[in-house]
């Protein structure tokens, strides 16, 4: 019964962003964006398959993280306000079940967003002869497996803080994890004492969102080890599942006033 | 079993604090209710705007957190939520998500609810019918009325067909046709033996309906008793408004049946004992002359309502006198 209730809640939070106007707005805009690769493409002699792929896959990294944090910072906190978790909770649902089951539906919603994206894109890339092969296919899967991080910290933040606060905290987060490496290395590099911890400690915490980046190797037609896919993976499930986990915790000490 | 219990909500010594804003300063909004609610009874939760009525619901649908005290339903600590699949809730001014229609929501809540698959189908089709949406069953929720909404808020509550329903102010809003449907169905829900639990502050809906009534003011129950102890005190009395009524027979009503009558000419209000309306009516209408208006008095609640109010102002101010009621149980 537990799946039950948390794939009903999945189902219709999937069925709300397909309802939604607005998410539909942002998918033209990631498709256009897309499209402009191929304009952007036009303006080099050499290379062009490859910033054809480039502007095309940084537009649909972009506007799938873009789609995740909007609709995810708002994901419990409207539940709340508009009240409609009143008549939820008061059913035999526990707030864990409805955490994940509001977390399930809009990972599949981005998901299947990117799914479109996935299509628009190898529409371009077919239509102009740009190559496709296995590693963007890993690319996309990472992409998802970023989504599975990003939409886990929007959820965190939208169980115990505002949309405003949510939003910002999780770009916050979504910035600095692309950084992360480069923080870590700015520590090891770094001569003041006190910075190396606080550098370590930050890298610790922070997702390394550049695990889920293999943009560079799939453009380039570089290989992409299994095992890097393998590991990106374990760790994305892992760091989704610790945000959860605190995400629960927080949610289920709160009052609905 | 859970549902064998006998008192199927028990709520003792709830304590309720919140901290408005970051300060360390605590706001108490209950202060150590307690009172209980027997199976198959309708119960009347009364008190004034902001006395602690959807604070203490709340508690009892998991939606806060008591500080202190237990609350129970059905035998089960509130905080737990399997007993809630025997349990229905309409929460006040009821909002969906109103990109579903009439007929999805109901299928969601009972998917939720656990009503099994086979029977989901006809169970939600009966809601529907029940509460008058099977017409607009296939439009959005956002097309919605006030009143469609809150009928497809009762429908939500009773779509797993539970033991006890939860209702917080479920009047509010209604137009008067609107309020006798919620009316006539929350008689039906005891006629089949569910325990109604209900949360107002409109005094005439608890004297036509509830079985039993708790007030609470300022977060203390002030008053816990039955409703027809409330007027077998007394016994209730009723207003008759008559036209062309005889001088002889409205002598004998006077005298025979101890009515009071007021005003003169040709309409005339007899006020009488409950127990002798029927025989009055029957003498007024036998010698000719029109009964307006049967109108019985329903103001023991309200006296004691204010009672209650003026006991939590005394207490407030201070002067520390005990409050007293006549009711059963004042705390």
């Amino acid at each position: 019964m537990i799946f039950v209730r948390i794939w009903t809640l999945a189902q219709n939070t999937v069925r709300e962003a397909i309802r939604n106007r607005l998410l539909y707005t942002l998918l033209f805009f990631a498709i256009a964006l897309i499209g402009t690769g191929v304009l952007v493409s036009t303006l080099s002699y050499v290379e062009s398959d490859r910033i054809l792929q480039d502007v095309g896959l940084a537009a649909i990294r972009l506007m799938s993280v873009g789609i995740a944090i909007f609709v995810g910072v708002g994901l419990i906190h409207g539940e709340v306000e508009r009240r409609t978790i009143y008549t939820i909770l008061s059913k035999p649902v526990s707030r864990v079940e409805f955490l994940l089951g509001k977390y399930i539906g809009l990972v599949l919603t981005t998901w299947m967003m990117l799914g479109v994206m996935g299509v628009a894109f190898a529409c371009v890339s077919l239509a102009t002869g740009a190559p496709l092969d296995s590693g963007h296919l890993a690319c996309f899967f990472l992409i998802g497996m970023e989504l599975v991080v990003m939409v886990a910290t929007a959820t965190l933040f939208s169980a115990f803080t505002t949309p405003m606060l949510a939003s910002l905290f999780t770009v916050g987060v979504y910035l600095l994890g692309h950084l992360s490496r480069d923080l870590r290395l700015l520590g090891e590099q770094s001569d003041a004492g006190a910075i190396k911890p606080v550098v370590s400690f930050l890298f610790e915490v922070l997702p390394d969102l550049e695990s889920f980046n293999v943009t560079i190797a799939a453009v380039h037609q570089l290989p992409i080890p299994t095992g890097e896919v393998l590991w990106a993976t374990a760790y994305g499930l892992g760091y989704a599942t610790l945000l959860l986990f605190l995400a629960s915790y927080l949610f289920a000490r709160r009052d609905f006033r | 079993m859970a549902s064998e219990v006998s008192e199927v909500v028990r709520v003792d010594g709830v304590v309720k604090d919140f901290r408005p804003g970051f300060g360390l300063r605590v706001k108490r909004v209950l202060h150590g209710i307690s009172f209980d609610v027997k199976r198959g009874e309708i119960f009347g939760f009364v008190g004034p705007n902001g006395a602690g009525k959807t604070t203490t619901l709340k508690i009892l649908m998991g939606l806060i957190r008591a500080s202190d005290g237990r609350a129970e339903i059905l035998g089960s600590d509130v905080r737990e939520t399997d007993f809630r699949k025997h349990v229905g809730f309409l929460p006040e001014n009821p909002y969906f998500y109103d990109f579903l229609t009439g007929r999805e929501i109901l299928r969601f809540y009972a998917k939720l609810s656990g009503v099994p698959a086979a029977s989901r189908e006809a169970r939600v089709e009966t809601l529907l019918e029940w509460v008058g949406l099977a017409d607009a069953a296939d439009a959005r929720l956002r097309t919605y009325s006030k009143g469609m909404l809150q009928r497809t808020g009762i429908a939500q509550a009773l779509v797993h067909d539970p033991d006890v329903i939860f209702l917080d102010e479920p009047m509010s809003g209604l137009d008067p046709i609107g309020r006798m449907e919620i009316r006539n169905l929350i008689l039906r829900l005891r006629g089949e033996g569910k325990t109604v639990f209900m949360n107002t502050h409109i005094l005439s809906d608890v004297e036509m309906l509830c079985d039993r009534v708790a007030v609470i003011v300022h977060g203390r129950i002030r008053y816990e008793g039955r409703i027809e102890s409330l007027a077998s005190e007394d016994g209730r009395m009723s207003e008759l408004v008559v036209a062309g009524i005889a001088p002889d027979i409205a002598q004998r009503v006077e005298e025979e049946m101890q009515g009071e009558l007021r005003g003169h000419g040709e309409r005339i209000a007899i006020r009488i004992r409950e127990k002798d309306v029927g025989d009055a009516l029957q003498l007024v209408l036998s010698s000719g002359a029109d009964v307006l208006s049967v109108t019985p008095e329903r103001a023991k609640l309200e006296d004691i309502f204010m009672t209650a109010v003026e006991a939590d102002q005394r207490d407030a101010a201070g002067d520390g006198a005990a409050t007293e009621t006549g009711g059963e149980a004042v705390r």
